[in-house]
């Protein structure tokens, strides 16, 4: 293959076109400084070939900046004998053309012959990447990856073998590669590619026949119960028809009823012994009555003896208080008049005492009323006194906040005349004698002056008039202050019914002086009378009708006795009346107490004899002898029939102790029981035949069988189906394997021709060394021969200089190989070698050399220098951009 | 002169599911036909009775359409029908019968036994001495019961039983369910007609299986009949004549394939089988990949004409010939990959077995893979 014409344009840097042309077929040198341009051809050159014009993913192919820009590059280049013209445009106008010889192709189609030509692929979806590139990714090396080999021979294997199918001959198959893709797809329907799980129809028929497995389980189980309810719905049927005739419940009837015919015989027996002792118990109450009945006979024989000696004692306690009567009646005459004297002595004393107090009373009420009599008469004249005075103030009276409002008006009326005359016009004038003029209606003559307040016509007779109105603004004003002022002054004066300031101030003085008289008068009054006038009236009248009260009761009292003064005082008197009130009062208690003694002495006779002959009268009642005997009767029938209840009892209880009726009603709710336990299970076994016949018709509609049988055909079906399925994705995985296993082993067989190619640029770079070629086509151990003997490494182990060189020589040995097979080569160095020393570059120049011979290489490199002993004329970028 | 027509084993009911959908179907549907055919017969030839000796459907629980569908197909008899139930459609306490009676699908010429016992018919002057199965599973011998069972002087006693006869058939055959050879004489059987087996078997002067009228699996042989019975007079011996009554043929093949012309054999005996014939074939041997494209075309073509065809040819094996191999053209690695297929293949027995079986699959996969090329390559060319 060989490139002779690149146009790029609207490409990166490259916003104008730029033509490289008159390409060698062998090596092309492309020089030119960083930032020059050279990656950006190689770019377009893989632009042109990996990426598809209706990629939406080359935005970075535009120059920066430019969203208009269509980047665009053609190409021409020759391979096989045939000449290609490459045109592609990218973004804004896509466009692809190829054209080859007479023919033209458009669109993806020009792109996939191009693929096809090189050995690439595109992208699916988005930008070119590395898996993409095939062969050309391994023949262009980018700036900085020639040490990198194993990964684009990886991405260029497939295309590798069918490109060199041919020169393989027998070795490659012509259908085999698609035969195994074919294999493989069939494969991948079924089994997933990466685990070889089922997928697909395969896993659609494992689930069915699963499905349908688990639906035949679910039946059976029914089929199951319903055979289950079937062999219950027999079993139900047998029990039901023994029952039917059995009726064993009948029997436990009977028993039942038999012991409950015991238990009712027992209970009998319990009820007459309950009689029994309730008899014993009746006749023990009739025992107990009588006891007690006979008991109160004797009682009441005890009870006459009692009364009469009761009676006895009762008449001798008489006797003795009857004689202590007589002396107290004696000595309580003998004090009563003892104390008949006294007390009169006693009266006598105390009118004289009376008397008395009564004379000296009178004395000192005459004293005090005459005294009252005094301070009435001065008390009147002072308050005469007091009267005068106050009339006379009431009529001076005068209020000195008036008298105030008074002066402060005089004060302000002689402040506005001020006023006045300071604002008013001042008239000065000097007439000569016998000259009049008139001011007004004043006439005037010499001189003088005069102020005007208002307008004022002066007449100068016989030479006219002159109308003087005064300037001051408030002239005016202040006369119309001053006479209302006046007017409020004059208003005031009148209401205080005075002339002038003056006569106020002569009035106020007045009044002042009668006030002081008043209360001069005022301090007398009080001092007569603190109480008022009327008070000491009252006092005096009080006074003097005590006085006649006293007068009355001393005259009321009778005439003096006459031994009076042979009376004792009144408290030896009353203290001797005490003494003998006392001592009658005394002697009258104990001949009282003593005819109570004698009283209740005689009544408690008069009891005990009652209570005697009651006693005896129901002692000699007529029928009490006969009761008596009665109740002895009683007593002894009532005895004997309780030894007879007695012995009932221990009968009666010994029948009920050997019955055990507890035992008999256990038995009857035994029989009971069970007899309803039986007819309960009966009823029950009725009910659930019924409900398993229901039950059995219902299941029986839904025809489980059949349903199964059905299931069961369509899995067997499933089983069918899945075990073809099964056996075709094992087929298929199978055979896959071992394609692939005979294809990878004819792989291998690619290595020989490779080594042969690989060995000659080797001897060009390290002369007797050997480098192996590994499974996957790559450079693996070299072996070469130094100064210290024979060594060997992996390449993954070299320098990366050496890395580099190696891998620019197996990509050669590629272009060897595919060159032998027919197929196009172009070989592209970006920067290549950059790690070289200079003698191994040296070498690689020789191998670079050999290899162009036979290949169409460009070199691009930003060290002119380095290259020019190449035999070819290096191109620099910058000059082909500015032609 | 007494006429009867002897049948049992209707298995009505029965699915195949070893068949596909379609055929399976067709082959329930025959059993109902069959029935109807029986009815038919039984009116065209006159016979007094019908006897069913058991097994009327294949399981007690079978859809309610399908007992209305079996009790319409006797409409074309309208004599006695005698059935009895047997190990399939026992008389449980709740079976296909009760629910076949509670659904009043049971016509009134068909007197079901449901228990053991004799059914009289006095104008045909015939006892019917029935035994029938009332569980799934007896291990005693009900028949034993007939010799106790007396019937009126001058009747025929015609025995009516399901079960194996002792010491007779092959035992794990329904070796449950006995039957005692000489029932027939013990019991002073005029005939004794028994359901169970599916071919039809004489077993004595008076002891006939009639076997099913349907075949409805490979191993019957002689089923697909149906019995007419003759008896003079009563104790006179029966004239029993087997009628075909089955729709269908089973058969089931097998071949060894060793050279070539034993394909042609083979092909030979495919054409033979017909539309009414159900087929299934059983190939072992090894045949190159030409005999193997003609053997698949070949049951192909007979898959499309027979009512069903099973093949098993797991045990074939595939030996491609060189010229096999010219014939696809399998240059290179591809040609490798045939041979060991090839040998691979060979290794049938043990852990291997299953690689050998992927091996032939896959060989016979390669082969159509390569031939559907060459021929899509030989249209283009």
């Amino acid at each position: 293959m060989k490139l002779t014409r690149i146009r790029i344009e609207q490409f990166r840097q490259f916003r104008q076109p730029l033509q490289i042309g008159e390409l060698n077929p062998g090596l092309n040198l492309f020089t030119g400084p960083n930032e020059a341009g050279k990656s950006t051809v190689v770019a377009a050159i893989r632009a042109a070939f990996f990426e598809r014009h209706r990629s939406g993913s080359v935005d970075d192919l535009r120059p920066w900046g430019d969203a208009s820009a269509s980047p665009t590059v053609e190409l021409e280049f020759e391979t096989g004998g045939v000449v290609y013209r490459l045109g592609k445009s990218f973004l804004v106008r896509k466009r692809c053309t190829l054209t080859s010889g007479t023919q033209q192709f458009d669109g993806a189609d020009a792109e996939d012959r191009l693929a096809e030509l090189l050995g690439f692929r595109h992208a699916g979806r988005g930008a070119s990447a590395a898996e993409h590139w095939g062969i050309p990714g391994l023949l262009w090396i980018q700036q900085g990856t020639a040490h990198d080999i194993r990964e684009p021979v990886a991405h260029a294997t497939d295309h590798l073998r069918t490109a060199l199918n041919a020169s393989l001959g027998e070795v490659a198959s012509s259908g085999g590669d698609a035969v195994t893709d074919q294999v493989e797809a069939l494969r991948n329907e079924l089994l997933t590619p990466a685990n070889a799980t089922p997928r697909g129809s395969y896993k659609e028929a494992i689930e069915t026949e699963a499905d349908l497995a688990a639906e035949i389980a679910a039946l059976d189980a029914d089929i199951a119960a319903y055979r289950n309810k079937v062999d219950r719905l027999a079993t139900l049927r047998r029990e039901h028809e023994a029952d039917d005739a059995q009726k064993p419940w009948l029997a436990l009837r009977a028993q039942e009823q038999a012991a409950r015919r015991k238990f009712d015989e027992a209970q009998a027996l319990g009820a007459r012994l309950g009689e029994a002792k309730q008899r014993a118990r009746r006749i023990g109450d009739t025992l107990v009555l009588l006891h007690s009945q006979l008991e109160r006979y004797g009682l009441e024989q005890r009870e006459v003896e009692q009364r009469r000696t009761a009676l006895i004692a009762a008449e001798g306690r008489l006797t003795e208080v009857q004689a202590t009567v007589q002396p107290w009646q004696r000595r309580s005459t003998e004090a009563a008049t003892r104390h008949d004297g006294a007390r009169h002595t006693l009266n006598r004393a105390r009118q004289r005492d009376t008397r008395l107090t009564l004379s000296r009373q009178l004395d000192e009420l005459s004293r005090r009323r005459d005294a009252a009599r005094t301070s009435l008469l001065q008390a009147e004249t002072e308050a005469g006194r007091l009267r005068s005075a106050r009339q006379q103030m009431a009529a001076t009276e005068l209020r000195s906040a008036d008298l105030a409002t008074l002066r402060a008006q005089q004060q302000d009326i002689r402040a506005l005349r001020l006023r006045q005359e300071a604002a008013a016009t001042r008239l000065h004038f000097t007439l000569d004698d016998g000259r009049v003029i008139r001011i007004g209606e004043e006439s005037l003559t010499g001189d003088g002056e005069r102020l005007l307040t208002d307008a004022t016509a002066v007449t100068l007779p016989g030479l006219g008039r002159l109308d003087i109105t005064p300037g001051g603004a408030d002239l005016a004003d202040l006369g119309r202050q001053e006479a209302a002022l006046l007017d409020r002054h004059a208003a005031l004066l009148a209401r205080l019914g005075v002339e002038s300031l003056d006569a106020a101030e002569a009035r106020l003085h007045l009044c002042f002086q009668h006030q002081s008289d008043a209360q001069t008068a005022e301090a007398a009054l009080k001092a007569r009378a603190p109480q008022g006038v009327d008070a000491l009236r009252g006092e005096l009248a009080m006074l003097e009708g005590r006085l006649t009260e006293a007068a009355q009761s001393l005259a009321r009292l009778a005439g003096e006795p006459d031994d009076d003064l042979a009376l004792p005082s009144i408290n030896e008197a009353e203290s001797q009346e005490e003494a003998a009130r006392a001592s009658a009062a005394d002697a009258a208690k104990q001949l009282a107490a003593a005819d109570i003694a004698a009283a209740n002495a005689q009544s408690a006779v008069d009891a005990a004899r009652r209570e005697l002959c009651g006693a005896q009268a129901i002692l000699d009642a007529p029928e009490r002898a006969a009761r008596l005997a009665a109740a002895q009767r009683a007593l002894n029938e009532a005895l004997a029939g309780q030894v007879a209840a007695n012995a009932d009892i221990e009968a009666l209880t010994a029948q009920c102790r050997d019955a055990r009726p507890d035992i008999l009603e256990q038995d009857i709710r035994r029989f009971g029981g069970s007899a309803d336990q039986l007819e309960r299970a009966s009823s029950l076994r009725r009910d659930e035949l019924t409900r398993l016949e229901v039950e059995l018709q219902t299941a029986g509609a839904q025809g489980l069988d059949e349903r199964r049988a059905e299931r069961a055909r369509d899995h067997a079906r499933a089983v069918r189906r899945t075990t073809e399925l099964r056996r075709r994705a094992s087929a298929l995985d199978h055979l896959l394997t071992l394609l692939k296993s005979h294809r990878s082993a004819l792989t291998r067989r690619l290595q020989a021709p490779l080594q042969k190619h690989l060995d000659r640029y080797l001897q060009l770079l390290f002369p007797y060394a050997n480098l192996d070629i590994d499974d996957q086509l790559v450079p693996g151990a070299m072996t070469r021969t130094g100064t210290t003997g024979a060594e060997s490494g992996r390449f993954e182990e070299f320098s990366f200089g050496a890395r580099e060189q190696m891998g620019v020589i197996s990509r050669l040995a590629y272009a060897d190989l595919l060159r032998e097979a027919g197929r196009p080569t172009l070989i592209i160095l970006d920067d290549a070698l950059v790690h070289s020393d200079d003698e191994r570059l040296a070498r690689m120049k020789r191998v670079l050399f050999d290899a162009a011979t036979r290949h169409q290489i460009l070199l691009f490199s930003c060290h002119p220098e380095s290259w020019r002993d190449m035999g070819v004329a290096a191109r620099s970028l910058e000059a082909l951009k500015a032609a | 002169m007494l006429k009867l027509l002897h049948t049992a084993d209707w298995q009505i009911g029965k699915l195949y599911g070893q068949f596909e959908p379609d055929d399976a179907a067709l082959l329930a549907e025959a059993r109902f036909a069959a029935v109807e055919r029986l009815a038919q017969l039984a009116s065209v030839q006159g016979v007094h009775m019908v006897l069913v000796a058991g097994d009327v459907f294949d399981a007690q629980g079978v859809a309610e359409r399908t007992i209305h569908r079996l009790f319409n197909c006797l409409c074309g008899y309208a004599g006695p029908w005698v059935m009895i139930p047997g190990n399939h459609d026992a008389a449980l306490s709740e079976s296909v019968w009760t629910r076949a009676a509670r659904l009043g699908a049971i016509p009134p010429n068909v007197s079901v036994c449901l228990a053991p016992g004799a059914v009289q018919f006095d104008a045909l002057r015939v006892a019917v001495l029935a035994a029938p199965l009332t569980q799934r599973i007896t291990h005693s011998d009900l028949t034993s019961a007939f010799a106790a069972i007396d019937t009126p002087a001058g009747f025929h006693r015609i025995g009516l039983a399901h079960g194996s006869v002792q010491g007779i058939l092959a035992d794990g055959i329904d070796s449950s369910n006995p039957i005692a050879a000489g029932r027939a004489a013990e019991a002073r059987l005029d005939y004794l007609a028994l359901g169970d087996w599916h071919g039809c078997r004489q077993i004595d002067a008076r002891t006939w299986y009639s076997g099913t009228p349907e075949t409805d699996r490979f191993r019957a042989n002689d089923s697909g009949r149906a019995l007419i019975v003759e008896l003079a007079s009563p104790g006179a011996e029966p004239v029993v004549t087997p009628v075909v009554t089955g729709q269908y043929r089973w058969f089931d093949e097998s071949a060894t394939l060793q050279v070539a012309s034993d394909i042609d054999v083979l092909l030979a005996r495919l054409a033979t089988f017909g539309h009414a014939d159900v087929v299934q074939i059983t190939l072992d041997g090894e045949t190159d990949l030409a005999g193997h494209a003609r053997l698949r075309d070949a049951l192909a073509q007979t898959q499309g004409r027979v009512r069903s065809l099973t093949v098993d040819l797991s045990a074939l094996r595939i030996a491609p010939t060189e010229d096999d191999i010219d014939a696809l053209a399998a240059d290179g690695y591809l040609g490798d990959v045939i041979a060991e297929l090839r040998a691979l293949q060979g290794d049938s027995d043990g852990d291997r077995a299953g690689t050998a079986e992927a091996a032939r699959d896959a060989l016979v996969l390669l082969a159509g893979l390569l031939r559907d090329r060459r021929a899509a390559s030989g249209n283009t060319s």
